[in-house]
């Protein structure tokens, strides 16, 4: 299976971006962009919905400790 | 209680020429006050550019030395290029590389990084005097990215851009010389899968000792500023 090319990386790049932009107005609602998932997921090879789907949680909890500090969790008291 | 003789403004004491009305001592014009002061202020200055050319000199034979021992990307490797070609450390000696690890397969941090590392090649080619800079690319995912593969995919980037591949075990001994951490992560049912990696572009010397590395934070323009830092300030390793 060859590597996507440059014009099918770019496509991904501004499907996964319309989504995201969907998402970052709806409140992360991902019901209300129903759509733009599916074109997401089909212009974007599997492994890498999954990478940004894990990049997008990543960058949420990034502006959540950028926000509001870091919380530890409860379970937190040995290590 | 008043001076015994006092002079006024129309008696000088003297019957001579003129004399200035009380003894002072003689002063410069303001222009030659203000060049002395500039002298002088200029001279601290100097001094103090040259200490500090002597202390970052200093750093940076320490720093070189302390890279030597570290030995990074020391070592041979063997490895073949796009078209097949075999490839050794010396073919990359006398030249200054740029080198990236990434694999073809990559969603999007080899792309950028690519980007950003052929940005910088083309600022530096831009600037008239420096020596030209050896973009390369090495794969961590050989199994998928032989010669042909890695042709396809770096023809995107930069016309220079050479690529290198080869076996597992030969890529794993090139990574691991450069202390580049590689872990493929879990296929998928379609048989795809990304590959974990360190992402880092390492700048060679001619000499072929690491000189510095750049992480995702620095910019194409950084990565130019720095490289040409290098390249204007390259000195031979100190001897031992």
């Amino acid at each position: 299976m060859a590597a996507p090319t440059r014009e099918e990386r770019t496509a991904c790049w501004g499907a996964r971006d319309e989504f995201w932009q969907c998402l970052d107005s709806h409140g992360d609602d991902a019901a209300k962009c129903e759509k733009l998932r599916r074109a997401f997921e089909s212009r974007c090879p599997q492994q890498w919905v999954k990478h940004f789907d894990k990049r997008r949680d990543f960058l949420k909890y990034k502006k959540k400790l950028e926000t509001e500090g870091y919380i530890p969790p409860e379970a937190a008291g040995k290590s | 209680c008043q001076p015994l003789c006092h002079r006024t403004q129309s008696q000088p004491l003297s019957a001579g020429p003129a004399a200035p009305e009380r003894p002072e001592p003689p002063r410069l014009p303001l222009w030659q006050r203000a060049a002395v002061a500039g002298a002088v202020a200029g001279l601290a200055g100097a001094g103090w550019l040259y200490l500090r050319r002597e202390k970052e000199r200093r750093l940076r034979q320490r720093r070189l030395r302390d890279l030597r021992a570290l030995a990074l990307g020391q070592g041979d490797f063997q490895l073949q290029d796009t078209s097949g070609a075999p490839r050794s450390r010396a073919d990359l000696l006398g030249r200054w590389v740029l080198l990236y690890f990434g694999f073809t397969h990559c969603p999007d941090v080899c792309p950028e990084e690519l980007e950003k590392l052929c940005r910088a090649v083309e600022l530096l080619e831009a600037v008239p005097g420096l020596p030209p800079v050896q973009p390369l690319f090495i794969t961590v995912d050989p199994a998928r990215d032989d010669a042909a593969a890695l042709g396809r995919y770096l023809r995107d980037f930069h016309p220079r851009l050479q690529g290198l591949t080869g076996t597992e075990e030969q890529v794993r001994a090139a990574a691991g010389a450069f202390r580049v951490y590689v872990s493929a992560g879990p296929p998928d049912p379609d048989g795809d899968y990304v590959v974990d990696h360190s992402v880092l572009t390492f700048l060679l010397g001619p000499d072929g000792l690491v000189r510095d590395c750049y992480g995702r934070s620095r910019t194409a323009e950084e990565l130019a500023k720095s490289v040409r830092g290098h390249m204007e300030s390259y000195e031979p390793l100190p001897p031992g």
